[in-house]
């Protein structure tokens, strides 16, 4: 396996809370990781600064072989690095299709960008995630679930080496956490894919290997057997998530 | 699939949607030019005029329509492009109606006793004509760069716009021995050997100024209907996401806040001749609210609908300044404020809406056609 995202001695702060202290990655090629933590463990700081949003008070980050650190953010996606966010961020006012359209065009030179579009053929992508069939409806018009699937689709569509997801499940019904879960394990025999993620039972279905991220460190790494079996593990996060499911219940 | 499935949307006719523009386009375009082409015949020439001088306008706000409505950029200051394209144009005509070697009677009275070198590009009607654009042009790519470039968005952006029409203004007031201060420039009868003032170039000067506007609307228009179109509107949605995707939004705007500006400075650079006169008054804080008050009043979104709007407030001004000198200005602020209130679209958005009633009527007639009846279930996994 060969290293495509290392993060070393990733340390931020904002004023004197320390989102991340020290926190060393590494992702391998054609990986599906999951990140996981509870609130404020720095999970989506660790994303933003990766894809540039956020720079780092210290520490690195190589992907790969490149040094990437404090790339501004659309230089971090022309790498080959692509994001999704805890809300759909997808763009409302154009279709489907132009969603996905615009999203494979980024490394298009300017003057073929100012030409008239072909707006005949749909986006395969879109087939992909199951959407193709709502390629002229504005993206506005599209349920919560299915504009997750649409952002993952514009990813798709920029061919990354890395997919970070942020939540990518959070709000989705159980069918669509189940298709969501597959689409992924296929997505991740191509691209390299590192889900954040909250959801501990979409986790126990999906999720071959985790990282624990705790008061912005790692606190434990392997497969979800061997860290749910961690007792610090258990401790700080699935003790609680255990004490919710009860309650729930 | 399952439960948390948005209710099938409630227009109908969506799917279609990117068919269905283009012919209505050409429809739009087909009678946008046929109305262009029957005014002269039943206008007479004071009217005709007038009407000439709400084109001008057009041609702004249709630029304003690319940056504001498109780009979500709310230019509050145009009146400092279509002012350059102005008095460049207006900087020419007095030359052109100055006697050769001569100084224009304002720098004599001035204490001027050679042409200033800021002056001397105008002679040219080639060079007054490339600067016009350009400089307008320039300006927008120096401003638009350093302000995008730091995130300087919103209303930030349009106070700094507003700021900008208000010191160029006084600029041009305090240099009197270069612009003619508070009474502008004046008494232009001659452009390119043409007496404006004889019968007949009034209907010529109409002709040049609605040929411009359809061509800068069928410009734009295409422009808007390419990958960078639907560029522009993804920044004007979300910034952050654009930068996500892998481009800089700074250019985007950039570009959007150029062609706006080389559209205003057409404009103000054909306002000159029409009107012959300009003045700082014309140009200021005032002027380029009633441009972006244009744009709204027709619908920021649509290129036409914001054409439409200058015309209509040009109209409105002119009949109730007839009728009722000195409450123009109050109308004017309501009418602001009940557009965007009431229809935030303008009235090409109302347009939009009644049509697509009127298609809603149409097609609730046939019974079982129901929009959501035959819709594919998504496959799992293709």
């Amino acid at each position: 396996m060969t290293a495509l995202l290392t993060i070393s001695g990733l340390t931020v702060s904002f004023g004197s809370f320390t989102a991340l202290d020290g926190v060393d990655l590494t992702v391998h090629e054609k990986e599906l990781r999951f990140l996981i933590g509870p609130n404020g463990a720095g999970k989506t700081t660790l994303i933003d600064v990766v894809t540039g949003r956020t720079r780092p008070d210290a520490g690195s980050v190589v992907f790969a072989g490149a040094d990437i650190t404090g790339l501004s953010e659309h230089r971090v996606v022309r790498a080959g690095i692509g994001r999704t966010f805890q809300t759909a961020a997808v763009f409302e006012a154009l279709t489907v299709a132009d969603n996905v359209d615009l999203a494979a065009s980024f490394r298009m030179p300017a003057h073929r960008l100012l030409r008239r579009r072909d707006r005949s053929s749909v986006p395969e992508e879109l087939d992909r995630v199951g959407l193709a069939h709502l390629a002229g409806r504005r993206a506005g018009e599209l349920s919560h679930g299915r504009r997750q699937w649409l952002e993952i689709a514009m990813l798709l569509a920029q061919k990354p080496g890395l997919l970070l997801l942020d939540e990518p499940v959070a709000g989705m019904s159980a069918a669509e956490r189940e298709r969501t879960g597959e689409l992924l394990t296929a997505i991740a025999e191509e691209t390299t894919v590192l889900v954040v993620e909250h959801d501990m039972e979409f986790l126990r279905r999906h999720a071959r290997a985790v990282t624990v991220l705790h008061e912005g460190r790692v606190l434990a790494e392997g497969d979800p057997d061997a860290v749910r079996a961690d007792e610090r593990v258990a401790e700080v996060y699935l003790g609680r998530a255990a004490d919710r499911e009860a309650a729930d219940a | 699939m399952t439960t948390t499935h948005a209710p099938p949307p409630a227009s109908p006719a969506a799917p279609a949607a990117g068919r269905r523009t283009v012919p209505s386009a050409l429809l739009v375009a087909g009678a946008a030019a046929l109305a262009l082409a029957a005014a002269p015949l039943l206008l007479d020439e004071f009217r005709l005029g007038l009407l000439t001088r709400y084109l001008c306008y057009a041609i702004a706000a249709v630029g304003i329509a690319v940056a504001w409505g498109r780009g979500g950029m709310l230019t509050l200051g145009h009146g400092v492009f279509f002012g350059i394209g102005a008095y460049a144009m207006a900087a020419h005509m007095t030359l052109a109606n100055t006697p050769d070697g001569g100084l224009p009677s304002f720098m004599v009275w001035n204490g001027l006793e050679a042409l200033p070198a800021l002056w001397v590009p105008f002679r040219s009607l080639a060079a007054t004509l490339a600067a016009v654009v350009l400089l307008p042009g320039a300006v927008a790519l120096l401003l638009g760069w350093a302000v995008f470039r730091r995130r300087v968005r919103g209303a930030y952006f349009a106070i700094l716009n507003q700021a900008l029409a208000a010191a160029f203004a006084i600029l041009l007031v305090g240099q009197q021995h270069l612009t003619g201060g508070s009474s502008g420039l004046t008494d232009l009868p001659v452009l390119a050997g043409f007496d404006l003032t004889a019968p007949g170039a009034g209907l010529w000067l109409y002709a040049l100024v609605a040929a411009v506007l359809l061509g800068v609307w069928a410009g734009y228009s295409r422009l808007m209907d390419s990958r960078y179109g639907a560029l522009l509107v993804a920044v004007r949605a979300s910034e952050e996401r654009v930068r996500f995707l892998g481009y800089d939004p700074t250019w985007v705007k950039t570009s959007a806040y150029v062609l706006s500006a080389v559209a205003a400075g057409a404009a103000g650079a054909l306002f000159v001749p029409v009107t012959g006169i300009i003045t700082p008054a014309l140009v200021g804080v005032i002027p380029s609210i009633q441009l972006v008050l244009m744009a709204a009043l027709g619908g920021r979104y649509s290129l036409i609908g914001a054409a439409v709007g200058a015309v209509a407030l040009g109209a409105a001004e002119t009949a109730f300044s007839e009728t009722f000198a000195g409450g123009w200005l109050y109308l004017q602020g309501a009418l602001f404020v009940a557009v965007i209130a009431l229809a935030p679209r303008g009235l090409a958005g109302l347009a939009e809406s009644a049509a697509a009633a009127v298609r809603r009527r149409a097609s609730a007639a046939p019974p079982g056609a129901g929009p959501g009846a035959g819709h594919p279930v998504p496959g799992r996994k293709a």
